[in-house]
């Protein structure tokens, strides 16, 4: 037996941690290039992760060299913001403190060994000496946030039993992990290489930042383009981080959780994973040949729609299994 | 907690005993006082019976070794989160209880002693409090005063006549007992929602972790069943034919207790809830579950009964079930503890339980009260403020170490505030001598020294048996010369071992 806000609580443990590894995993990306990126392609790239997380891009100085000395000196303040702000609701401390919030909710279900690990990792990063971190090596900071992460994922992949509570929060991981990977994918094709940098390391990074680059190259070829890029990236069935990828296991999670909903008529939420699952394996979408605007126009999927779609699965998920009336839930 | 420190350490006390006596060694800085119990050493300096191997292994052990062994222990329970909240200091919202890693030990009668006099407490209060409110007759036969029952603010009018299940309400007790030089005695009964447990389990699992041998060779009594034990009780009062669905009712993650309401739900596998999990609906209880709204059949309540149901008590809880007292009322879900229990804790009631004990059981009590004077009677009160400098005094409704004065501790403009109030409100308060707790051997700042300790051992009553784990917390005033050994006041708890008798061992 599940309760209702336990299960609300498990999704939102899953999103968060989510979300925190998804931070980690762009400024790690950010962070290593400050040794030998030109400030200008810098400056490009914070304002395209700004924008996947939904701040405002920072100001950087239109000129050259005042560009370069300000976003080396204060590339960790721009990092910062994302990491120990725990004022700013995306940053790595508040997803983990808000993980650490859901799971103490959770003590109950929870395994003993995955609330430690979590908690282990919110008292590391708490006690961290952000100051001193940053002057030691940002890099080493991020990928220990991203190690400690990953190690709550294998101990809860480790320990817990595959019920409602895993269901749970594993559906909030792939939520959010379709939210964000959208909101990823689209920010990078409209922001797009700066003129005159390479377009093929552009695309490439991106598929670093998705641990896609070995298995793009072994699937497709060495050669990077934005098309195939983006096919790869959303349709990929075996890339845990495709779109395509998030959808299917986001409409596996929900039959198990509530196999009456996925038979005729479909419940609500299975009617939208239903929806978002042919929106990215059968439209127009997966034909990335054409630049933004062309997929409305053909009648296809947007990433804005896919977004759009994907918050409401939120929400109809959230009104079917946590805040349905009392009417509709009591026993017949 | 250091597995090399705690396997090093418990080896060695396998090893040849060296003398060890109170004030020598490693025991230099472990006074005795002849007017207190010491529950490590006799009076003459050498170890109780029981006792002396664990005199011994801390013979032995060298300070950073006990250092290292408690950092560990507490390094565990922080990251294990076994915390509680301060009330009113937000800046230490979670703290971790402080852990003495020196247990306690006390002999299998002795604790026999212990446990047939809390049956019998508990016996006579389930019965007192059924009277209460029903027929009244120890009120008219002046067992104890009408008006201070019925005045009191524990007094739950929408009680009177309802038939609780089994004549059980009272199913979860922690009583708080002391030893002083004239033995055991009862300082105050628990009866609303005790909390405490789990530390006393958490306690359990770092000893056994750090002393294995130790532990063994002592033949301790076991206390892990008792969550089994909780669930049986609270399962015999549910039971209408199938397995009844039992939920811990939380006031949530803010409370002080929190975590042991989340400990004994998972231990328990059920499901641990805050009131806006739970419906009323035609005046059965339902959770609200991903699949719907599951009936409930038995509420194990860790919230006051103010806040429990805005409907019947407070109108502005927001922690409680609106309709839940309704639907008890119906018959169709069991509270535990029921509403209402707390009268029988009330700090001047707690003074008539020995009358309360002889009148319905006809038996002499077998564990003592602490002499008592109620404020509420001219004698008490005068006789209050004349000794206050020798005196506790406390608030009837008080708990948690919250609401009292230690006379002999406080200073000359305190005591005087305390007796403004004790004027202006006189039935609010009684009064206690200075207890001389027993002390027990701690390790504290480096060195081994003996604090003052007490007892919380826990008490359950189901349908027709009453359980007892042999054990409790034991809790510790860690500040050299303190008295009061609340968590709340700076207190920190240690494990108490209940040995196995001669024939227990033997089977």
């Amino acid at each position: 037996m599940m309760l209702a806000r336990a299960a609300a609580d498990f999704y939102w443990m899953g999103r968060y941690l989510e979300r925190a590894e998804q931070i980690g995993r762009l400024l790690d990306y950010q962070l290593t290039r400050l040794v030998d990126t030109p400030a200008r392609e810098l400056a490009h790239s914070w304002r395209v992760l700004y924008d996947v997380v939904g701040l405002a891009s920072p100001s950087v100085p239109t000129d050259a060299d005042e560009a370069e000395a300000f976003l080396i000196a204060d590339a960790y303040t721009l990092a910062g913001t994302l990491v120990e702000d725990e004022t700013q609701p995306s940053s790595i401390v508040s997803c983990w403190g808000q993980a650490r919030d859901n799971a103490k909710q959770l003590r109950p279900w929870l395994p003993v060994q995955v609330w430690t690990s979590l908690n282990q990792g919110f008292l590391w990063i708490q006690e961290t000496d952000f100051p001193a971190a940053w002057a030691a090596g940002p890099p080493s900071l991020v990928r220990e946030a991203i190690r400690r992460l990953r190690l709550v994922a294998g101990v809860s992949q480790a320990m817990m039993a595959r019920d409602d509570a895993w269901r749970f929060m594993e559906l909030g991981r792939h939520v959010e992990r379709l939210q964000h990977q959208t909101s990823l994918v689209d920010s990078w094709d409209r922001s797009g290489p700066l003129s005159g940098a390479s377009a093929s390391v552009w695309w490439a990074d991106l598929l670093r930042i998705c641990s896609a680059y070995e298995l793009y190259c072994r699937v497709r070829s060495m050669v990077v383009r934005r098309k195939s890029v983006l096919a790869f990236l959303i349709r990929n069935p075996e890339l845990p981080r495709s779109l395509r990828f998030a959808v299917c296991r986001i409409g596996n999670l929900l039959a198990d959780i509530d196999p009456g909903g996925a038979r005729h008529p479909l419940a609500p939420p299975h009617a939208m994973a239903l929806h978002l699952t042919a929106a990215v394996e059968m439209n127009p979408l997966g034909h990335v040949a054409a630049r933004r605007g062309e997929e409305e126009r053909s009648g296809g999927h947007s990433f804005d729609s896919l977004l759009k779609d994907s918050l409401k699965l939120h929400d109809l998920t959230m009104a079917a299994y946590v805040d349905y009336p009392v009417e509709e839930g009591l026993p017949s | 907690m250091p597995d090399s420190i705690a396997t090093s350490l418990d080896e060695r006390f396998g090893e040849r005993p060296r003398t060890c006596t109170a004030g020598s060694g490693a025991f230099a800085h472990y006074e005795l006082d002849p007017g207190i119990h010491d529950e490590l050493f006799h009076h003459d300096g050498t170890p109780r019976e029981d006792c002396q191997r664990l005199a011994a292994m801390l013979a032995r052990a060298s300070p950073d070794d006990l250092a290292a062994l408690q950092d560990g222990v507490a390094r565990r329970f922080l990251h294990e989160g076994i915390t509680f909240t301060v009330l009113g200091r937000a800046e230490m919202s979670e703290q971790i209880i402080p852990i003495d890693c020196v247990p306690r030990v006390l002999s299998a009668e002795e604790w026999d002693h212990v446990d047939r006099g809390l049956r019998q407490r508990l016996t006579a209060l389930n019965l007192f409090l059924e009277d209460i409110y029903h027929e009244g007759r120890s009120l008219r036969d002046g067992v104890v005063p009408a008006d201070l029952v019925l005045g009191c603010r524990q007094y739950r009018v929408q009680m009177r006549g309802l038939k609780v299940p089994h004549g059980a309400y009272v199913s979860v007790c922690g009583t708080d007992v002391v030893r002083t030089r004239d033995g055991f005695a009862v300082l105050e009964d628990n009866l609303r929602v005790p909390s405490g447990v789990s530390y006393m389990l958490a306690c359990r699992a770092a000893m056994k972790q750090a002393f294995p041998r130790l532990y063994r060779a002592h033949g301790v009594r076991e206390v892990a069943h008792y969550p089994r034990d909780l669930y049986a009780t609270l399962a015999s009062l549910g039971s209408w034919g199938g397995a009844p669905r039992v939920a811990v009712l939380t006031p949530g993650r803010y409370n002080s207790a929190y975590y042991e309401h989340a400990f004994l739900a998972g231990e328990m596998g059920v499901v641990l809830v805050e009131g806006k999990d739970l419906v009323v609906h035609d005046s059965v209880v339902y959770v609200r579950t991903v699949a719907g709204l599951k009936r409930v059949d038995v509420v194990y309540r860790r919230i006051d009964d103010d806040f429990l149901d805005p409907v019947t008590f407070r109108e502005d809880s927001v922690l409680g079930v609106p309709g839940l007292f309704e639907a008890y009322r119906a018959g169709n879900v069991v509270i535990a503890n029921a509403p209402g229990t707390g009268v029988a804790d009330d700090k001047a009631v707690y003074a008539f339980v020995p009358a309360i004990i002889r009148y319905f059981l006809d038996e002499e009590p077998i564990l003592a009260n602490v002499e008592t004077h109620l404020c509420r009677e001219s004698d008490g009160l005068a006789y209050t403020i004349d000794n206050i400098e020798d005196l506790v005094v406390k608030e009837v409704g008080g708990s948690g170490g919250y609401g009292m004065l230690v006379g002999s501790q406080a200073s000359a403009s305190e005591r005087e505030e305390f007796v403004a109030r004790l004027r202006a409100d006189p039935a609010n308060y009684i009064s206690q001598p200075v207890l001389a707790l027993s002390r027990a051997g701690c390790f504290v700042d480096g060195r081994l020294e003996p604090r003052h300790v007490d007892l919380r051992p826990f008490v359950l009553r189901g349908r027709d048996e009453i359980r007892i784990a042999p054990g409790g917390l034991c809790r510790v005033a860690l500040r050299k010369g303190e008295l009061v050994v609340n968590s709340s006041q700076g207190g920190g708890c240690k494990d108490l071992w209940i040995l196995r008798g001669n024939e227990e061992a033997a089977v």
